[in-house]
């Protein structure tokens, strides 16, 4: 059986220490060739905050690919849309006075005209939030049933989804409003997916974002000996315990680094809340429940899995009914960090997220990848991004750079499962 | 048996109906105006990189719907290097210009194809690494700025600017005298073919036009009217495009006839001649009609002539030849093709080489329609290539689908975008319509191949059950 041994180990983390390592060489670059401090609080905080929807996004297509390798082309699109739709009915603009103002036929130099005698009242947050969930529920109902009842391949129910969302944004947005944005959202809509939990001044250290970081920590610490623990005691395999020490104590120097630089920039973002929140739901479907594991089964084998009693069909339904759900709430979390909806928002979120997936493990082929791989895959590519362009290296390398590691990603994962089929 | 007659017919010729469909609604929507020879004209070279990149995308549709998303890209990268070349070199050095162009295309392809074939990377993801890496490259080598063409030789080869057109002597056209006379007919109730009566019903548009007597569809039926008529009056035709499209016309009767006299020689079953003749005609007529509409513009542009050149080659290499069949057994099952003894790795490879080269061709095409590059070029085209060869009838799954196919898909697309255009409908909703367009054709496609699943399955399990009864 897996017997625990430290070529194995090696093996499992390469794209984890690949992500150490990259860190602390974009680290120490930035810090010689341009005297920026990447440890900076400020710069950390960004890194999260710019990257959010990559792991939100990711969560929802690792779902979409562990039933095959199947994409979703239009989430970037759909971002794009959704946060169209959420500005154009939260802040009062040009195209909700036309739907439900009240016009007046009045006569102006000489001409009649109908003229705006009462703007429209946007509606509240709630009922906002709650015609974002229906738009979220409709396109992944209609986007599942066509892939998965009437068997349309994915990337071309989601092209033509990524077509046609970008096209109703855009229009919805510059009918809105003359510069083609939306912007002066609610304070009570933004505060739900951006700012700071219990902000303070800049450099001080937030005391209820260190609490947070701790009791994270000690949960984590528990977690592992316990279920270290239960293995044991019923017999498994269990990891050496100077191995679940070692873990506990990088994860726990992770998160409390990550809650320092949190502390000292004024407090814990919102944002990474609901990143915990979605990492942690989707990584106890995928490892702990049954129907997470449907998901697996159908990309490893849809003809066992449909034999052994799983509805394949509903499975897919329900991989792309849910991460259109995802994609709105990265749509939330997008507008309310810039502020505005405009129309090039999302632009190629499709491609972060995907490739998050991939450079994390995924299998291109589907029936295999974890949230962990997923989250190391997103922020390796954000260090990278970050990094680079703290640097200097022009956009164009960046590009090319993102390629390669893409492909690179790939190619080893398809030689080392070769490797694997060998012995 | 009537009732399958019909739905083999209508699943043979949907596409082609919908074309007439969409050409007849945009007709009436723009009064006309699509069908202005000057439009028909820029169908052809606006979407020649439509054409050419379908073809590509159809080899590799073919091969199990896989798809190139880096054409865009590429075309952008080939078109930088050229048009840098073309702007250093010596003005008769253009043939270079077009190898290295032709040479980048074949070089990503044979990337993509060791890639995808060879390591097996999923081609979605490779092409996807190219769509990113090349645009990054093409960038750089043209240090984010757009560089300008005017190497007339190459332009006029490529189809670039006024005089990419084959040449030939203008004579005035007999026909325009009589449309307009038509014409004149429907605005005033005299059919005339005298040029001052229908000047005089031009002033009396115009002035119905400037005094606003007019409005909504009846300004813009006015305008257009009053357009047309002056464009007839001074209506020329180009000889030398009415003469080859002609003879090209006369060539298909011909050749089909002949052929068909050789197939039943040799005893093969052949349509019964009553189609044939109705075939061969209303494609003749087609033809002759598009030749005349380009002949009033200004002649056979050099664009049609290289997109009928790589058509051709594709046709004949997807239909006679044996790595044209490999395409489609790959596509059909590739384990049985495999176990048959193909290389179907040669064969992916081959696919992806060739959609390479075809993208670099693109390039070629792309540099000279715009007389320039610029680093934004080719934005979408993998979208255009792949709607067209799903428009045609390609199927997503692979194994089927045609050159004639694509020509069918890229011309209904271009179509649909032309006449959004004219009828100014905004940007936005053109590309919604396009969404809708691509996942109705591929649902029409899906539907069609349930249908006849279903068939076959409900035959096989009755020889099935038949067999079991016997062992009993």
């Amino acid at each position: 059986m897996n017997k625990f041994s430290m070529k194995n180990v090696l093996k499992k983390n390469v794209m984890t220490i690949a992500l150490f390592v990259i860190y602390v060489f974009f680290v120490v670059m930035a810090a010689a060739l341009k005297g920026t401090n990447m440890l900076d609080p400020s710069v950390v905080t960004s890194l999260i905050e710019q990257n959010a929807y990559v792991f939100i996004l990711g969560a929802g297509m690792l779902m979409c690919m562990l039933t095959g390798g199947n994409i979703d082309l239009s989430v970037g699109s759909f971002v794009c849309f959704a946060g169209a739709a959420v500005g154009l009915f939260s802040v009062e603009n040009d195209l909700l006075n036309k739907w439900f103002g009240v016009w007046e036929m009045q006569e102006v130099n000489g001409e009649m005209t109908s003229v705006l005698v009462t703007p429209a009242t946007p509606l509240s947050t709630p009922v906002v939030l709650l015609i974002a969930v229906g738009i979220a529920l409709l396109y992944g109902a209609v986007l599942g049933f066509l892939i998965a009842y009437v068997r349309i391949p994915p990337w071309i129910a989601t092209l033509a989804g990524y077509l046609a969302f970008r096209g109703l944004g855009t229009q919805m947005l510059t009918t809105a409003s003359t510069t083609n944005a939306i912007s002066n959202f609610p304070k009570s809509l933004l505060n739900i997916f951006s700012g700071r939990l219990f902000e303070t001044p800049w450099g001080e250290l937030n005391i209820p974002c260190l609490v947070f970081g701790i009791v994270a920590s000690a949960l984590v610490v528990f977690l592992s000996f316990y279920s270290r623990a239960n293995k044991a005691k019923k017999g498994y395999n269990a990891d050496p315990f100077w191995y679940v020490v070692v873990k506990s104590v990088i994860i726990v120097a992770v998160i409390m680094f990550l809650t320092i630089e949190f502390a000292l920039d004024s407090g814990m973002p919102v944002v990474v809340l609901w990143i915990v929140g979605v990492l942690v739901l989707y990584g106890i479907i995928t490892e702990k429940t049954t129907i997470g594991r449907h998901f697996m089964t159908v990309g490893g084998n849809a003809e066992a899995s449909r034999l052994s009693g799983i509805n394949n069909k509903l499975i897919m339904f329900a991989a792309y009914l849910n991460m259109s759900i995802l994609t709105v709430i990265a749509s939330l979390v997008v507008t309310a960090r810039t502020g505005a909806a405009n129309a090039f928002a999302g632009q190629e979120f499709e491609l972060d997220a995907i490739a998050a997936c991939i450079v994390g493990g995924v299998s291109a082929y589907g029936g295999s990848g974890t949230i962990v791989g997923m989250v190391v895959g997103a922020t390796l590519i954000g260090v990278i991004n970050q990094g680079m362009s703290l640097i200097g290296v022009d956009q164009d390398w960046i590009k090319i750079v993102k390629g390669l590691v893409l492909l690179g990603a790939v190619v080893f994962e398809i030689q080392s499962k070769k490797g694997n089929k060998k012995q | 048996m009537g009732g399958s007659k019909v739905t083999s017919f209508l699943r043979k010729y949907m596409m082609l109906i919908a074309t007439v469909v969409v050409v007849f609604v945009f007709y009436y929507i723009t009064f006309g105006r699509t069908l202005y020879p000057m439009n028909i004209d820029s169908l052809i070279s606006q979407n020649a990189y439509v054409f050419v990149l379908g073809t590509g995308m159809l080899l590799c549709i073919l091969t199990g719907g896989n798809i190139d998303l880096s054409v865009g890209s590429v075309v952008c990268l080939a078109g930088g290097v050229g048009a840098i070349m073309l702007k250093n070199l010596p003005t008769a050095a253009w043939p270079v210009a077009v190898i290295a162009m032709l040479a980048m295309g074949l070089l990503v392809g044979l990337w993509h194809g060791y890639w995808i074939a060879y390591v097996k990377v999923p081609p979605f993801i490779a092409t996807l690494v190219g769509m990113l890496a090349f645009r990054g490259l093409a960038n750089i080598i043209m240090g984010g700025f757009a560089v300008d063409v005017d190497n007339r030789p190459f332009l006029n080869i490529f189809g670039g600017g006024d005089s990419c057109y084959i040449p030939g002597s203008s004579i005035p056209d007999k026909l325009a005298p009589y449309k307009a006379g038509y014409i004149n007919w429907k605005t005033t109730g005299k059919f005339t073919t005298n040029a001052d009566e229908i000047r005089a019903t031009i002033a009396q548009l115009n002035a119905q036009i400037d005094g606003r007597e007019l409005q909504g569809r009846a300004l813009e039926s006015a305008k257009s009217t009053s357009t047309e008529l002056n464009m007839l009056l001074t209506q020329q035709v180009n000889v030398t495009c009415l003469v080859v499209f002609t003879i090209i016309a006369i060539g298909i009767v011909v050749y089909t006839f002949v052929n068909r006299k050789r197939l039943i020689k040799l005893g093969y079953k052949v349509d019964a001649l009553s189609t044939v003749v109705i075939k061969t005609v209303l494609i003749a007529l087609v033809l002759e009609w598009f030749g005349y509409k380009l002949a009033c513009y200004k002649g056979i542009p050099t664009a049609l002539i290289w997109i009928a050149l790589v058509l051709g080659i594709f046709a004949y290499i997807t239909t006679k030849t044996t790595l044209g069949r490999n395409l489609y057994a790959v596509g059909g099952n590739e384990k049985a093709t495999r176990l048959s003894g193909i290389d179907t790795r040669k064969v992916m490879f081959s696919a992806y080489t060739l959609m390479g080269l075809l993208s670099g061709f693109a390039g070629v095409l792309n540099i000279a329609r715009l007389q320039g590059s610029t680093p934004t070029y080719g934005v979408g085209y993998e979208m255009d290539a792949i709607a067209a060869c799903f428009i045609g009838g390609a199927s997503a799954y692979g194994g089927t689908g045609s050159v004639g196919g694509v020509i069918i898909g890229a011309a209904l697309c271009g179509i649909i975008n032309q006449g959004m255009s004219i009828a100014q409908t905004p940007v936005n909703y053109q590309k919604v319509v396009k969404g809708i367009v691509l996942i109705v054709a591929v649902l029409f496609d899906v539907i069609m191949q349930m249908r006849r699943k279903g068939g076959k399955k409900k035959a096989t399990s009755v020889v099935a059950t038949e067999k079991g009864g016997a062992k009993a």
